[in-house]
């Protein structure tokens, strides 16, 4: 009897350290994240739509419905990367994710010079590079710096009415989220 | 000997059952730790960002969400009407207040993933502020039901639990200070289609 008990206690105390270690390893080990998700749906430096409305199951969950996304992921040891899309909509906002899906940064339209999305993320490392020479080009731009390697942007636009989802659909199909030469 | 390797199995069972379980629940249950009430509604500000608890940690790697950035928005949901049953999609409800400060916000009916409620028609279940009518004080009446009512109408239908989830976009009640003197909305059941 007391060799149960022992037992038993000896499970209670087990179960209290498996919870910790399961619970600090469903982020390392989760293959259902949303950089898993947009890995199987594109590949790096290509904006995808995480909405239903391109067509098949989104792609991440839980987008408002009366707005789009498009989202796309980028790897900072490769270059920095710039984020551009024309066009006006009523409101957008973006956010940059590091690769486990947590924020780092994110803006709206209102901080944006003339309420265009024109943002470079850079580690912190490329911008004191960038500084000494800032090329013409991105005189403009939001800077973001993140210091991380892989990660997600995503821009999110609002869609008020039936009548914007044509023009809201344009703005995001000809959002570009590239490698920036400087 | 045969005793002593029961009692082992026993004690690796209930660790590894029991642990593995109550990560499993905790990480399903819609409360959790971080959470701001006000009223029925629940908000998380604090998930997806560095600062988040393990446990909004798992259940963002878990569900693959990005959340909303401080500077986006925050979203609210509630489960439950005010007087403290749960939303139910065959009833019918009233939401009616004031509104916190935000350049908009939207309001949606979802179902258990928090994914807008699919009522098969091509309305959808969504209103948000720049088309909803106002009264004279600024405060907003919505009724929520599967028949067509005046005013706001947020339609659903089918069967089920549901929730609606209030997002309020471009809000400096996203930064925490902002959270102390919030009020919101209050969610009224009007009856039932038993």
């Amino acid at each position: 009897m007391r060799s149960l008990l022992h037992a038993l206690i000896l499970g209670l105390l087990g179960a209290g350290i498996v919870h910790i270690v399961v619970l600090f390893l469903v982020p390392e080990f989760s293959e259902r994240d949303a950089w898993s998700r947009l890995a199987m749906a594109s590949d790096l430096y290509k904006m995808t739509r995480l909405d239903a409305e391109a067509g098949g199951a989104p792609v991440v969950k839980s987008v408002d419905p009366l707005f789009y996304a498009a989202a796309c992921r980028f790897d900072l040891s490769d270059g920095l990367v710039r984020i551009r899309a024309p066009g006006d909509v009523p409101f957008w906002s973006a956010s940059v994710y590091d690769r486990s899906g947590h924020n780092i940064y994110s803006f709206n339209d209102h901080n944006a010079n003339g309420e265009k999305l024109d943002a470079v993320v850079l580690t912190p490392a490329q911008m004191i590079d960038v500084r000494r020479d800032l090329p013409e080009d991105l005189q403009g731009a939001i800077f973001v710096e993140a210091p991380i390697e892989e990660g997600i942007f995503v821009v999110r636009a609002f869609v008020p009415d039936e009548s914007w989802k044509p023009i809201v659909s344009r703005f995001l199909e000809q959002s570009a989220c590239e490698l920036q030469d400087y | 000997m045969l005793k002593n390797a029961i009692l082992t199995l026993l004690s690796l069972a209930i660790a590894i059952g029991l642990g593995g379980y109550s990560v499993w629940y905790a990480l399903n249950a819609q409360d959790g730790v971080g959470a701001i009430r006000i009223g029925q509604w629940t908000a998380f500000p604090e998930v997806g960002t560095l600062n988040a608890d393990p446990y909004s940690k798992a259940r963002v790697a878990r569900e693959g969400v990005l959340a909303l950035g401080q500077a986006e928005g925050l979203a609210f949901v509630a489960e439950r009407d005010d007087a403290g049953e749960p939303l139910k999609r065959e009833c019918a409800y009233t939401i009616e207040g004031g509104y916190p400060t935000a350049r908009f916000w939207t309001l949606y009916a979802a179902d258990q993933s928090l994914g807008v409620i699919d009522t098969g028609k091509p309305r959808q279940s969504a209103l948000q502020s720049y088309e909803v009518l106002r009264r004279p004080d600024n405060s907003v009446v919505i009724s929520v039901g599967s028949r067509p009512s005046p005013g706001n109408w947020l339609l659903t239908g089918g069967s089920g639990k549901m929730y609606f989830v209030l997002t309020f976009y471009d809000t400096p009640i996203a930064s925490s200070t902002g959270l102390s003197d919030v009020t919101l909305p209050r969610i009224l059941k009007a009856g039932c289609n038993a």
